[in-house]
C-alpha cells in the first residue's frame, strides 16, 4: 500500500517536509501582493524602485535569519533591535574617534558577540525563560548603545570611512546594491548551516523535543548558544548597514527590529514553538514585509495603515499555521482509528 | 573475569519522601533475555534509568563489563554499548525518521551531513525489522504504534551489547510483536543481553530466559524461567507489605446513585460499564497504562468521549466539559497534584474558593469574603490541613496537606460522587490515614465514592468493591470479599489477544 502511494506522496512530501508548504503559500502571497501593487502605481515594478526596495528588504532580511535561528530552537531573541543600535552607535563612535572602519567593526563585532553570549548562556546553562533573558540584554544593549557616546547621536563618520558606506549601504556590485548581495550571501552560508550540517539538525532537533536531542547526546547548550551567536552576528552586520546608512551613529537605531525579524520569520513559516521553518521562508517574509511597507506607500497609505496592514498580516499566518497543524493531528487520529 | 555485562550491587535511590530503591542487586549475561518484572512502583524503571545514566544512583555499585563505573551518564552508557526503548515516547517530531534514528550521531561527508546514506541505512534497520516505512516521513505523521517501531529500530541500529525495553509492545500490533521478538532472539543469539521489562505475562512466557523480581524497592529474587511458572512468579511480584492501617466503616448499601453505560474514548477506554450506589466505595486496580485515569478523565469531561451515557440519580447528563461534570454533582481529585490539582503559586484560600466561585458570588460577580472565609474554615478543619494560615501558597505545603487541599476544594460543595485519582500518591502514612477517614465519611454522607489507586493494598485496604481494569477494559467488578492481591494480578494482566 506504500509502495502505490509513493509517486504521489513525493510532492505531498516535499510540501510537508519542514514548512515548506508555506514557504510556498506565502510565496504565491508575494506575487499577488507584488502584482496589485504594481497595478495600482506603476512605479512600484520600475527597476529603480525594485532595486531600492531589495535594498530595504536586506537588513530585514538578515536580522530574520538570527531570529530565525533562535526560534527554531523553540526560544526567541529580544535584543535584536538593541543590538543593531548598540553595533550602529559604538562603529560610528570608533569611527568619528579616528579609528579605521575596519577595526571599529572589529571591536564592535566583539562587543556584540558579548551579547549573544549572554543571551546563550542565561537561557541554555541557567535555563532562563528566553523571552525574559533577552529582555533584559535588549535593555542592557540600548543602554550601551546610549553611553559609547555620553548619550548624544554621533557626528559625522566622516570621509575616511566612504568606502565603508559604499560597502555597506551606497555602493553597487553588478547592478545591485552592496547590502543585497551582503544578505545574500549571508542566506546561502546560514541556510547551508541549518539545513545540510549537524549544528543545523540539532537547531531543529533541539526545538522538536529538547528532552530527546538530550538523550541522543546532543549538546542543548552549544546548540542554543549557536543560535544566539547567530543572532547577534546578524544584529551587529544591519548594525553596520545603518551606521553606513546615515554616515553616523543614532541611538534609537534598529527600534522594533526584533519585531521585524519575528514577523519576517513567521510570515514564511517559521513556528514559535520551534523544531520547524526553513530559511527559504524568512526570505519570502522578509520580502512580503517590505513590499507592503514600500508598496502601501506608493499607493499613498499613511503609515497608521501600513502598521495594521502588517499585523494582520502576522496574525493570519500564524492562524494558517495552528489551523493546518489542527487538521493534521486529526487526520493522524482518524488513521489510528482505522488501524484498530 | 565474569562473564556478566553488566552487575548492579546494593543500589539504593532516594525520591523526596520515598525509597524508591534499596540495597538492590541486579546482573545481565550476555546473551540472555532477562525479564525484570514487579508491581507499580516496585522500582523498575527507577532502576533500568540509574543503568542508563538518567538517574544518578544515591549509594551502590555498577559493574559493566566486569568493571566499576563510577559516575553513569547518559553519553557514557552510550559509549558502553547500553541502549533503551523508553515507555514513553521520546522522538523528535518535526525530525524525519531517518534523522531520528541518527539523531546526535549524524553521518557526514566532509561538513555536510550525507542524508542519502542516513536514509539507506535507516531503511535497512527498518526493512530487518520488517517495518514498511519511508525514512523521510516526519515522526509527527506516524500512529504511535509506528513510532514506538521506530524507537526500536533507534535502539537497535545503535549497535548496543545491552538493550533494555521498557514496555515495547503496548502499543504494536500482534504482527509487529512477533516481529519483535523475532529480531530480539536474533539478538540474544548474537550475545547481546536484553533486559525486558512488561506486564504482559504470556510475552514473558514467550520470550524470558531469566526473570528477576522486584517489589516495593527492594530484589526479592531471579530465576530461570524453565524452572518456574507464571503462578510462582505472581506470588513473588505480590505479597507487599500492608504498612497502613485502613479504617473501616460498615455502610448500608443505599441507591444506585452513579451509572456509566458502554463508554469509549480511546484505545485506553473500551466498553466501559459500572455502576455506584450510596454508602460504599470502589476502587479502581490495575497496572500502568490500563486506562484507569483516562477512564476518568474522560467521565470527567476532561478528555472526549466517543460514545457513553452518565446517569446521575437515574437521570441522564451531558458531560462534555468538567464545568458539566461539576454542575451535575460529579467532582474528581486529579492523578498530579502540582499540575492538575492546584494552583500552585495561589493560596490555599484561592485554590479552595476557585472552583466553587459560583457559590461564593456576591453582587456584580464579587467574591463574598466573608463566605469565602467561611468555606476555608471548614476545609481546614474538616480536613485537619495543617498550615499557618490560609495564605500561604499551596506549593509551601507538604505533599500530603496539598492533597488535603485538592480534596477540600472539592468537598465545599455538595457533590453526589467524589473521584480521586490515586489521592495517597507520595504522601506519609499519617496522611493516607487521613484521606482515606475522609473517603470513609463521604461514603456515610451517602456519596457514592470511586477512587483509582496502583496500591493494591490500599485499594483491598479501603474499597467494598472493586473494579480491575486491563488494556482499556474493565476486567472484573468483585465485591471485596476475600479478593487476594493474586486475584487482582490476575484480571489486570487479563490481555486479550491481540489478533491479526
Amino acid at each position: 500500500m506504500m509502495m502505490s502511494k509513493n509517486s504521489k506522496g513525493f510532492l505531498k512530501k516535499i510540501v510537508s517536509r519542514r514548512g515548506v508548504g508555506q514557504v510556498l503559500t506565502a510565496g504565491i502571497g508575494l506575487i499577488i501582493i507584488s502584482a496589485v501593487f504594481a497595478i495600482i502605481n506603476p512605479i512600484f515594478g520600475s527597476w529603480n524602485n525594485i532595486s531600492n526596495l531589495l535594498r530595504q528588504i536586506a537588513p530585514i532580511l538578515i536580522i530574520g535569519i538570527g531570529q530565525s535561528y533562535v526560534l527554531i530552537t523553540g526560544n526567541i531573541d529580544l535584543s535584536i533591535g538593541s543590538v543593531v543600535g548598540m553595533s550602529c552607535m559604538m562603529s560610528a563612535t570608533l569611527m568619528t574617534r579616528g579609528v579605521s572602519p575596519l577595526i571599529s567593526s572589529l571591536i564592535t563585532f566583539v562587543a556584540c558577540m558579548g551579547i549573544g553570549l549572554m543571551n546563550g548562556f542565561l537561557v541554555a546553562r541557567f535555563k532562563m525563560p528566553p523571552f525574559i533573558a533577552t529582555l533584559g540584554s535588549m535593555t542592557i544593549a540600548r543602554g550601551i548603545a546610549q553611553l559609547v557616546n555620553n548619550n548624544y547621536n554621533t557626528d559625522s563618520i566622516g570621509e575616511n570611512a566612504n568606502t565603508f558606506r559604499d560597502i555597506f549601504y551606497y555602493g553597487k556590485t553588478v547592478g545591485i546594491y552592496n547590502p543585497v548581495w551582503i544578505a545574500l550571501i549571508l542566506w546561502l552560508i546560514f541556510n547551508f548551516v541549518l539545513s545540510s550540517t549537524k549544528s543545523g539538525r540539532h537547531l531543529y532537533a533541539v526545538g522538536s523535543n529538547e528532552e530527546a536531542a538530550r538523550f541522543s547526546g546532543v549538546s542543548t547548550f552549544s546548540t542554543i548558544m549557536t543560535a544566539y551567536l547567530v543572532s547577534a552576528f546578524c544584529s551587529m552586520i544591519v548594525g553596520l548597514v545603518n551606521c553606513a546608512t546615515s554616515g553616523a551613529g543614532t541611538m534609537d537605531s534598529g527600534t522594533s527590529y526584533e519585531m521585524y525579524a519575528v514577523a519576517a520569520s513567521v510570515i514564511g513559516g517559521v513556528s514559535t514553538l520551534g523544531g520547524t521553518g526553513i530559511l527559504s521562508g524568512t526570505v519570502v517574509g522578509a520580502s512580503i514585509w517590505g513590499v507592503l511597507q514600500n508598496g502601501l506607500q506608493f499607493a499613498g497609505a499613511p503609515l497608521a495603515w501600513r502598521n495594521i496592514v502588517v499585523g494582520v498580516i502576522v496574525i493570519i499566518s500564524v492562524l494558517l499555521d495552528v489551523v493546518f497543524r489542527m487538521s493534521k493531528k486529526v487526520t493522524i487520529q482518524k488513521e489510528e482509528k482505522q488501524i484498530q | 573475569m565474569s562473564n556478566y555485562f553488566v552487575e548492579m550491587d546494593n543500589i539504593t535511590k532516594y525520591f523526596p519522601g520515598v525509597k524508591a530503591l534499596a540495597d538492590v542487586k541486579f546482573n545481565l549475561k550476555s546473551g540472555e533475555v532477562l525479564a525484570c518484572l514487579g508491581e507499580n512502583g516496585a522500582g523498575k524503571s527507577t532502576l533500568m534509568k540509574i543503568l542508563t545514566g538518567i538517574y544518578s544512583k544515591d549509594s551502590g555499585t555498577i559493574k559493566v563489563y566486569g568493571e566499576v563505573v563510577e559516575d553513569m551518564t547518559a553519553n557514557r552508557a552510550r559509549e558502553l554499548g547500553i541502549a533503551i526503548i523508553h515507555q514513553e515516547l521520546n522522538m523528535c517530531h518535526h525530525l524525519t525518521v531517518a534523522e531520528n534514528i541518527f539523531l546526535g550521531r549524524e553521518l557526514v561527508n566532509g561538513i555536510k551531513l550525507d542524508n542519502k546514506t542516513m536514509n539507506q541505512e535507516a531503511r535497512k534497520t527498518l526493512d530487518s525489522l520488517g517495518i514498511e516505512l519511508d525514512p523521510t516521513t516526519l515522526i509527527g505523521d506516524l500512529s504511535v504504534s509506528k513510532q514506538q517501531m521506530v524507537e526500536i529500530a533507534k535502539a537497535i541500529s545503535l549497535d548496543a551489547k545491552i538493550l533494555i525495553m521498557d514496555e515495547p509492545t503496548s502499543a504494536l500490533s500482534a504482527a509487529e510483536i512477533r516481529e519483535l521478538f523475532r529480531i530480539i532472539k536474533q539478538f540474544r543469539d548474537d550475545g547481546v543481553g536484553i533486559v525486558y521489562i512488561s506486564h504482559r505475562m504470556e510475552e514473558i512466557d514467550r520470550i524470558a530466559d531469566r526473570v528477576i523480581i522486584l517489589r516495593d524497592g527492594h530484589y526479592i529474587t531471579d530465576m530461570l524461567y524453565q524452572d518456574t511458572n507464571l503462578d510462582e512468579i505472581i506470588s513473588h511480584m505480590v505479597g507487599r507489605e500492608i504498612k497502613e492501617k485502613f479504617p473501616q466503616v460498615e455502610c448500608k448499601i443505599g441507591e444506585k446513585i452513579f451509572e456509566v453505560k458502554n463508554l469509549n474514548a480511546g484505545r485506553l477506554v473500551r466498553d466501559i460499564n459500572f455502576e455506584l450506589f450510596a454508602g460504599e466505595i470502589v476502587g479502581i486496580a490495575g497496572l500502568m497504562g490500563a486506562g484507569r485515569t483516562e477512564t476518568v478523565r474522560a467521565i470527567f469531561g476532561v478528555d472526549p468521549k466517543v460514545t457513553g451515557e452518565i446517569y446521575i440519580d437515574s437521570k441522564q447528563v451531558t458531560i462534555d466539559k468538567p464545568i458539566d461534570a461539576i454542575k451535575a454533582g460529579l467532582v474528581l481529585a486529579p492523578e498530579d497534584r502540582r499540575h492538575q490539582g492546584l494552583a500552585t503559586k495561589l493560596s490555599v484560600r484561592e485554590n479552595v474558593a476557585l472552583p466553587n466561585l459560583d457559590i461564593l458570588g456576591g453582587i456584580f460577580g464579587t467574591i463574598n469574603r466573608s463566605k469565602e472565609k467561611k468555606m476555608n474554615a471548614e476545609a481546614v478543619e474538616n480536613l485537619k490541613i495543617r498550615l499557618p494560615n490560609v495564605e500561604v501558597p499551596a506549593a509551601s505545603l507538604s505533599g500530603g496537606n496539598q492533597q488535603k487541599v485538592v480534596v477540600g476544594k472539592w468537598l465545599a460543595r455538595d457533590s453526589r460522587v467524589v473521584i480521586f485519582d490515586e489521592p495517597t500518591r507520595g504522601i506519609d502514612v499519617a496522611a493516607k490515614v487521613e484521606i482515606y477517614n475522609l473517603m470513609n465519611q463521604l461514603k456515610e454522607q451517602g456519596v457514592a465514592v470511586l477512587f483509582v489507586s496502583s496500591e493494591l493494598p490500599e485499594v483491598l485496604g479501603i474499597s467494598d468493591r472493586i473494579l480491575v481494569m486491563c488494556d482499556g477494559k474493565i476486567t472484573a467488578d468483585i465485591k471485596n470479599e476475600q479478593v487476594t492481591q493474586e486475584q487482582i494480578l490476575h484480571y489486570a494482566t487479563q490481555f486479550e489477544d491481540k489478533k491479526d
